[in-house]
């Protein structure tokens, strides 16, 4: 990001203050401590946080006035022209011992079991101070040891009341699980009822744990690692979010997880429970560790330079014997873009198909394709932005389960910009909106069309912005103040209030639009994208000046994959194969031709198995049997296959299947960068070694490539990052220092209207009265085959309860806890129902990703409206209740 | 004997009645307080929702105060005297009679909900002491068979009742 252009006003406004004899220049109202701190003077504090607001609870940072003798908390005291403050003064060091003389008279004497060890701040200061024995009667204020949880233990006896947990959960995550309960000596952190955490809205997420400066808070299991000998930041490798942790690791294992301490990162001091919980899975019994390949009926391991002739020699000869169309590439949203870059290349340049795809295409890439075409790219979207936006509209998202980082950041904004949720369901993401608009399942469309013919009605679009950034306006505006509003808001449910109230919330400035999975993975997604571009149009927020598009991403690196060309119909730089001179330049770069015909796509890959005219694929990452609908179909489609290679870091449903499985290395045991959904490309280096035989994807794909003929290996990262910033112009910073850099953009061109259409109705079936709804859940990743194999979700009790309305319920005689099987047409599940107040009746919640993610066999694979647009996101269902 | 049910319906017009002050959530508390006898656990959510608050800030602010109770009350709540003045006039035995007259401990309430025994640091009319209060009601100038006569009336309510 830029730095702030009013540098120089700030300068003018500066006030000068002294302290310890130093001048200190800072802005007036700063804090005498950040200000200390800006001179390079630390005071001590325990319950200053840079992200928190000011709270004066610990007193340790008190500070000497030396004009008036009084003595005060440096972090509440704001700084004022003239001051002159001591901060080690006899008196100051006298009062702020005593203060914790008291706290460790309090404190049990457990240290030498304690978790946090030399890491605690309590100690710490008591050791700078000079405090061994506090000299004072121990008044210990002991407290059951809370662990009934798999991920935090909370021994409130060690609690010294900083607030630092209260206020992080209130200010930063917002989910208030916990506040101050009681007063004085009796006061204490709890939940409401004081009930266990896992009985409280607590999400788990940790960043209590990393803020407690004492033991009273710390991750559970921690113990019996040991704390960690080093600890080395990288980036989070499950959502898009692209969160920087700091991993500890004992060995060659990673034990801890937190928040880095870097400078402008996306996600500050928080993180989710996947990021600071989950990770786990990195020391799952199931990681592929040596490479295997199947011989005479029976997987055995062998040497990786056996393995890798294997590879090469079976792609060639089903290359020469069926040709490069009969090989398909499907690649990894997990994977970096180093590996991804790769990935295609081998696929293009060595074999000769366009066959590639990576699972961005679970997660609604085929409805981005267009949209994007439309918006121009490349373009990157700061989440600070969101900030500056006039309204933040939230489409069939709930970020608090899928992207719960996203979903602090939009909280936190709600603040200051009206949040307005577009979604059937109530989620938690409802508590902080300033408007709900409650639309039926599937009738997006029809709400953004009305919403859009309303502001056109009132005159109340953005005519200059319009004017300068935007073609096709005339005939877009003719055809929507036809619209025939009431009619259009039928369908929906939202009543004419509604619609009004949301169209006053947009007239207010540039308009930020989150989508998630609720439009993407929509059957219709293809026009309701079109259709809120041309909202975004309307309201001028599709430009550079602020607002924008925020497509939630499901996994690390869905934006890089996509960048890198990991897709059937582009390049890298999301070049169009299509076009000519795009392609040729890439011609000339790999030496040989391209095709400009786009390849098959995940769906397109396994219909092919199907029939027979796929021969031969490359899996890196991905995991079609367990995450694609139909998994039987899925699966007997790979069986059918002459030829299935998988490079996973676990054994999973697909390697299983497969005739060489090549063992990869997850994102903390290798060097490579991931792209977030802001378009921040993040590089990171290796925490640990990979566990056995293991290696670096990008490792195994240059080896194998060279083994296949005319490749010459490129045998380093830094190698592979050159080229890519050489050809990608919008990744030109790859391979520069710092290692963080942006998407660089081009100049816009004009962005076009398209004309809005009508929603078709979806097919209705009389046997299947309701509507089946999938959703996420925040302790699981997309289809979970990672998170799965976290020991701590594993211990914690998701089991996926099937949300079912009052009504329903009340009309199936179905209570809480009883179990039903939801049907539809392919295939059904069987779950235990939970009755939720807030769902409408027809609707039927179903958690996806638990039970192996069976709710998948529910739907489809294959789409009426094609590859790209998959619709997996509802489908008509019956519910019966299951007798005991 | 359990204490009776909550009446959702009176619970809610209490809280739609305030929702839309400004500082809502004191006076609040103290009107549901004035209903119910106290502030019954099931308010919080409620309250939480009308206020846009988290539930665990009213939980808070609810302990936080002395002044609320979580638990229920009994019918009358007798608050002992136990300032300065009053001990030296002999608070101590009107408290040891009422503890005995009551068979309740400080803290305590009877459990056909009749009474609570309670003590409070001064009830301000030291002028009058040794004092207590049932409900709203001061007594000064308390001796022991004063003390049986107040609590003779209150009991005698009951069997008017």
């Amino acid at each position: 990001m830029p730095p702030s252009s009013n540098e120089e006003e700030r300068k003018l406004k500066e006030i000068s203050i002294t302290i310890d004899g130093k001048k200190v220049a800072c802005e007036p109202g700063t804090n005498l401590l950040d200000a200390a701190r800006m001179g390079g003077i630390r005071i001590p504090s325990l319950c200053h946080h840079p992200d928190l607001r000011p709270h004066g609870a610990c007193r340790i940072c008190l500070v000497e006035d030396e004009r008036s003798g009084r003595i005060m908390a440096s972090c509440v005291t704001p700084a004022a022209p003239g001051m002159s403050i001591l901060t080690a003064s006899p008196r100051v060091l006298k009062h702020r011992r005593n203060i914790v003389r008291l706290m460790i008279s309090e404190h049990p004497e457990s240290c030498i079991v304690c978790g946090k060890g030399n890491r605690c701040e309590l100690r710490q200061i008591a050791a700078q101070l000079g405090i061994g024995d506090p000299e004072l009667h121990p008044i210990p204020n002991y407290r059951p040891l809370e662990e009934a949880n798999p991920f935090i233990v909370r021994d409130l006896s060690k609690c010294i009341l900083c607030g630092k947990c209260i206020r992080a959960d209130h200010e930063l995550v917002r989910v208030g699980a916990i506040d101050y309960n009681l007063r004085g000596f009796r006061s204490r952190p709890a939940t409401l009822r004081n009930m266990g955490l896992e009985q409280s809205s607590c999400t788990f997420c940790g960043t209590c744990v990393s803020m407690c400066p004492t033991g009273a808070l710390s991750i559970r299991g921690g113990g019996y690692v040991g704390t960690p000998e080093r600890e080395s930041p990288t980036v989070c490798g499950y959502c898009g979010v692209g969160c920087s942790l700091q991993l500890g690791a004992a060995g060659e294992r990673v034990v801890e997880s937190g928040p880095s301490h870097l400078p402008d990162t996306v996600n500050g001091a928080t993180l989710c429970v996947r990021g600071h919980f989950a990770l786990d899975s990195l020391n799952s019994p199931n990681r592929l560790t040596r490479p295997e390949i199947v011989s005479d009926g029976a997987r055995v391991p062998v040497s990786w330079d056996k393995a890798l002739d294997f590879l090469a020699g079976r792609m060639t000869e089903i290359k020469r014997s069926s040709g490069p169309q009969s090989i398909g590439f499907m690649g990894s949203s997990k994977c970096s873009n180093e590996e991804n870059y790769l990935f295609q290349k081998i696929a293009r340049a060595v074999v000769g198909t366009n066959n590639v795809d990576n699972g961005g295409l679970l997660w609604g890439r085929g409805a981005l394709r267009s949209v994007m075409e439309r918006m121009g790219w490349p373009r990157s979207a700061p989440l600070d932005s969101i900030e500056k936006a006039g309204a933040v509209l939230l489409l069939g998202a709930d970020p608090t389960q899928t992207a719960p980082v996203l979903g602090y950041r939009l909280k936190q904004a709600s603040e200051h910009v009206p949040l307005i949720v577009v979604d059937p369901r109530k989620t938690d993401m409802v508590f902080f909106a300033r408007h709900w608009a409650r639309v039926a399942a599937d009738t997006d469309l029809d709400f953004l069309n009305a919403l859009a013919a309303t502001i056109l009605k009132r005159g109340g679009h953005d005519a200059p912005y319009v004017d300068r950034f935007t073609e096709g306006f005339e005939p877009f505006r003719d055809r929507l103040l036809k619209l025939d509003i009431p009619y259009a808001l039928e369908t929906t449910g939202v009543d004419p209030a509604s619609l009004e109230k949301v169209a006053d919330l947009l007239a207010r400035g540039k308009v930020a639009a989150v989508v998630g999975q609720g439009i993407l993975a929509q059957r219709n997604v293809h026009e309701i994208m079109n259709s809120l571009l041309n909202l975004l149009l309307l309201t001028g927020s599709a430009g550079p000046e602020g607002g924008g598009l925020y497509a939630i991403p499901r996994e690390s690196n869905q934006t890089g994959a996509w960048d890198m060309g990991a897709v059937p119909d582009a390049l890298p730089g999301r070049q169009p194969l299509r076009e000519d001179g795009g392609r040729r330049a890439w011609e000339r770069a790999w030496g040989g031709k391209i095709s400009p015909d786009q390849g098959l796509n995940m769906v397109r890959m396994i219909e092919e198995a199907e029939k027979g005219t796929l021969k031969a694929l490359f899996i890196m990452g991905e995991n079609p049997v367990r995450a694609l609908p139909e998994q039987d179909r899925v699966r007997r489609a790979l069986q059918k296959l002459e030829f299935l290679a998988v490079q996973d870091i676990l054994e999973t449903e697909t390697s299983s299947l497969a005739h060489v499985a090549l063992p990869g290395a997850a994102f903390a045991e290798k060097a490579g960068s991931f792209t977030n959904m802001e378009g921040r490309i993040q590089r990171f280096e290796p925490v640990v070694k990979p566990p056995g035989d293991a290696r670096p994807d990008w490792e195994i794909l240059d080896q194998w490539a060279a083994r296949m003929g005319d490749w010459k290996p490129y045998a380093s990262i830094e190698k592979v990052r050159r080229e890519i910033a050489r050809l990608v112009p919008s990744y030109a910073a790859l391979n520069e220092a710092p290692a963080q850099a942006w998407v660089r953009a081009v100049e816009g061109k004009r962005i076009s209207f398209s004309l809005p259409v009508d929603s078709k109705p979806l097919p209705k079936e009389p046997d299947l009265p309701y509507t089946a709804i999938f959703g996420s859940v925040r302790f699981h990743l997309g289809c979970g085959t990672r998170t799965d194999q976290s020991e701590r979700v594993r211990a914690f009790p998701v089991e996926g309860a099937i949300g079912v309305s009052r009504a329903d319920a009340g009309r199936l005689g179905i209570r809480a806890g009883e179990k039903v099987r939801v049907a539809s047409t392919l295939g059904h599940i069987e779950r235990e129902v939970r009755v939720d107040q807030d769902l409408a009746a027809g609707m039927v919640y179903v958690p996806t990703a638990v039970h192996a993610n069976d709710a998948k066999n529910l739907v489809g694979l294959s789409s009426p409206d094609g590859p790209w647009f998959p619709g997996w996101k509802s489908c008509a269902v019956k519910i019966e209740k299951l007798e005991r | 004997m359990e204490p009776r049910p909550i009446d959702t319906v009176r619970l809610q017009a209490i809280i739609d009645g305030r929702r839309n002050e400004r500082w809502p959530l004191i006076p609040l508390l103290q009107e549901i307080q004035e209903a119910f006898g106290y502030v019954p656990s099931e308010s919080i959510e409620p309250i939480a929702a009308a206020l846009g608050m988290f539930p665990s800030q009213v939980q808070g602010v609810v302990t936080f105060y002395a002044g609320f109770s979580t638990e229920p009350k009994g019918k009358y709540v007798v608050r002992v005297c136990r300032g300065t003045a009053c001990h030296v006039k002999g608070g101590r035995s009107i408290l040891r009679l009422m503890k005995k007259e009551l068979a309740l401990e400080e803290g305590e309430t009877s459990s056909d909900y009749r009474f609570t025994l309670e003590t409070v640091a001064c009830l301000g009319a030291c002028f009058l002491a040794p004092t207590m209060m049932v409900n709203r009601t001061y007594y000064g100038k308390l001796s022991p068979p004063k003390v049986a006569s107040i609590l003779g009336q209150y009991r005698k309510d009951r069997e008017e009742e």
